[in-house]
């Protein structure tokens, strides 16, 4: 690309120097930000989690891998692991899943489906934390709308169902006190939350679907709705998927408020819900205990940038075309 | 539309689910704390006057007070006019539980400055983004210089870290250049939108070359090509942006937790709601719905406004 010199005074330096000197200036400022907030604490991050360092104290020790050590052998941590892992694996499947399915519903519906798609996007927008605490009331075992709607069934057939025979004689879960619930109930608030964005980047997805591939389809034997969803609406919906579930993913890794909302002072019952977020906010910030803060934050950063670089490798290895 | 029934039914279904949260914290907003405890009184409760507790314990009448009063009530004794007293306090102090509730939000906590604080957060977050980003872009989009690409592998580099993930580095950060508790602390790591930069990069590389030559004809400087050339280019790609940083700022808790320690001039509007959640005691439940509500409201309300628009912004936002 040529460029243009106007006017009489044609300076010195060569134009294309021009240009790279007005670009690294233009880029200047992005390029300064990136690297102090975003990769200077990275390497921070790594190098202080091989020390004890505290905020407020002078000096902290070298410590090796003394923080990681921890990380894996002591059972707090075990239960951080489970609690996210536990989070992760049942979050990411069903909020794509409902999102695929609301989203064909949706679709199929045309323009009356709209208001689906409306209703549900608005936890997506919704204040969180405001949301957390409405669920906590939803939730709450005397006045919460949940355990009232479920105290309706006692006295109906719906009793042979053990959990209904079990609460309706002595009362329906605390839910968020009881440690065989409460991580549950935090994945499903996580789902009620996010399952309306996937909902509509499938409806994205979906739009681009050519129809003539489905009269291919049907052409060539594929009769049911179930192999035409096989064979052609599945393998185009490919790249969406990819993307929808890494997202997801990483999402779901993030999940904070909801726990600290319900459990400001420790995670859960038994530390159930311990996730790795509200681990790294606990022992970094709150405990000021920033060697292992650090480790956690060094584990995290693993598991997402691994799980981002997998979804571009697939992307770019397998992009079907139906 | 009678063979879609069974859709229509699970849609139905899924939704009330989805609104129940929403119906039941509006809902609470209006109650009286009686008729939440009991969970009676329909959406809107029955709306019938209610006396605020607290209200009356503070006006209690006391000896002045009953000396002073004793002209207007001829004939009674200490004891009757305490009473009279007292009725007219109540009478000053009742109130429909839905004025309750909503007063209770902005006067018990300062709902105003949380919301202002929220809008003063959010918008210098988006605008210095755009400040940062659009520059970058357009260098990384339309010059060549060496080191583009070195430059653009670093910004895909960097898509790969979530911000809230560095969370703890960043906060020992501020803390040692003595920055918590500020606005400077709620905005700074926000300050580079390594997705705007992307975003608006691959929107730049669509914008035909032509343009911008002419403008260099014009005799434009390559800065004000940015702002006067390109950026009005970029508006619909800049308006998704905007949609997805300002939900996502207006919305974030966890960061705003970290660097506002106990300075409440400070709280955005989701920590001034966790605030209140850690004082109210049971009655309270009617003006924090309230307050959850009015903290919600705003990106809603938009949203049924620009729903399309607001769905591009956010799915945009992919690398979040």
């Amino acid at each position: 690309m040529a460029v243009i010199e106007t006017g009489a005074g044609a300076h010195a330096t060569h134009p294309e120097h021009r240009q790279a000197r007005t670009a690294w200036g233009l880029a200047a400022p992005a390029l300064a930000l990136m690297v102090l907030i975003l990769l200077v604490p990275v390497v921070v991050a790594g190098v202080l989690s091989f020390s004890n360092y505290s905020l407020g104290n002078p000096g902290f020790d070298w410590v090796g891998a003394q923080n990681y050590e921890r990380l894996f052998t002591r059972s707090t941590y075990e239960k951080m692991f489970i609690a996210t892992l536990t989070y992760v694996v049942t979050v990411v499947p069903i909020s794509v899943g409902l999102g695929l399915g609301a989203a064909m519903l949706v679709h199929s519906l045309g323009r009356i489906g709209d208001i689906y798609k409306t209703i549900y996007f608005l936890p997506v927008m919704a204040t969180l934390l405001a949301m957390a605490i409405a669920w906590e009331f939803m939730l709450h075992p005397t006045i919460g709308m949940v355990n009232r709607t479920l105290a309706l069934a006692c006295g109906s057939w719906l009793e042979a169902i053990p959990f209904f025979a079990s609460g309706c004689a002595d009362g329906f879960p605390l839910w968020l006190g009881d440690r065989d619930y409460a991580i549950w109930v935090v994945c499903f608030i996580g789902i009620w939350q996010g399952f309306g964005f996937n909902m509509v980047l499938y409806l994205a997805g979906l739009t681009s679907v050519h129809r003539e591939l489905y009269h291919a389809a049907e052409m060539d034997g594929a009769k049911s709705a179930w192999e035409r969803f096989r064979l052609v609406t599945w393998p185009a919906l490919g790249p969406t998927t990819v993307f929808v579930v890494t997202i997801s993913c990483i999402r779901a890794f993030q999940v904070f408020d909801t726990i600290e909302a319900f459990w400001p002072q420790g995670g859960g019952p038994n530390k159930s819900a311990y996730v790795m977020m509200f681990a790294i906010f606990e022992k970094g910030v709150q405990q000021n205990l920033i060697g292992i803060g650090s480790a956690i934050t060094m584990l995290f950063l693993v598991f997402v940038m691994f799980l981002t670089l997998i979804q571009r490798w697939l992307v770019e290895r397998k992009v079907h075309y139906g | 539309m009678t063979r879609d029934w069974w859709k229509h039914l699970v849609l139905i279904l899924g939704a009330i689910i989805v609104l129940a949260p929403f119906y039941m914290m509006v809902s609470y907003s209006f109650k009286s704390p009686g008729e939440i405890d009991r969970g009676e009184g329909g959406f809107f409760g029955r709306q019938e006057m209610m006396i605020d507790p607290r209200c009356v314990a503070l006006r209690q009448p006391d000896r002045a007070d009953i000396e002073a009063a004793r002209d207007r009530f001829p004939g009674q004794d200490d004891a009757g006019v305490q009473a009279a007293l007292l009725a007219e306090t109540e009478a000053a102090c009742s109130m429909r539980p839905a004025v309750f509730n909503y007063t209770k939000a902005f006067t018990e906590a300062p709902l105003i400055r949380y919301l202002m604080n929220g809008v003063i957060v959010t918008v210098s977050i988006f605008l210095i983004q755009i400040v940062v980003a659009l520059p970058a872009a357009y260098a990384l989009a339309k010059l060549k210089f060496w080191g583009r690409e070195a430059v653009f592998g670093l910004v895909l580099f960097c898509l790969l870290i979530p911000v809230h993930a560095i969370a703890l580095p960043l906060y020992i950060m501020l803390a040692k250049l003595g920055l918590t508790n500020t606005y400077a602390a709620l905005v700074v790591p926000w300050t580079i939108s390594v997705f705007g930069i992307f975003l608006m990069r691959q929107f730049f590389m669509t914008v035909p070359d032509d343009l911008i030559d002419a403008a260099r004809m014009d005799g434009m400087s390559e800065f004000a090509i940015v702002w006067r050339v390109m950026l009005p280019t970029a508006i619909p790609a800049l308006l998704a942006f905007a949609i997805f940083s300002i939900v996502a700022h207006w919305n974030d808790y966890f960061w705003p937790r970290i660097v506002v320690t106990g300075n409440r001039d400070l709280f955005t509007p989701p920590l001034g709601l966790r605030e209140f959640k850690g004082d109210g005691d049971g009655s309270f439940f009617g003006p924090m719905m309230a307050t959850a509500t009015v903290i919600v409201t705003p990106l809603i309300v938009a949203f049924l406004i620009a729903q399309r628009r607001f769905i591009e912004g956010i799915t945009l936002s992919g690398m979040k």
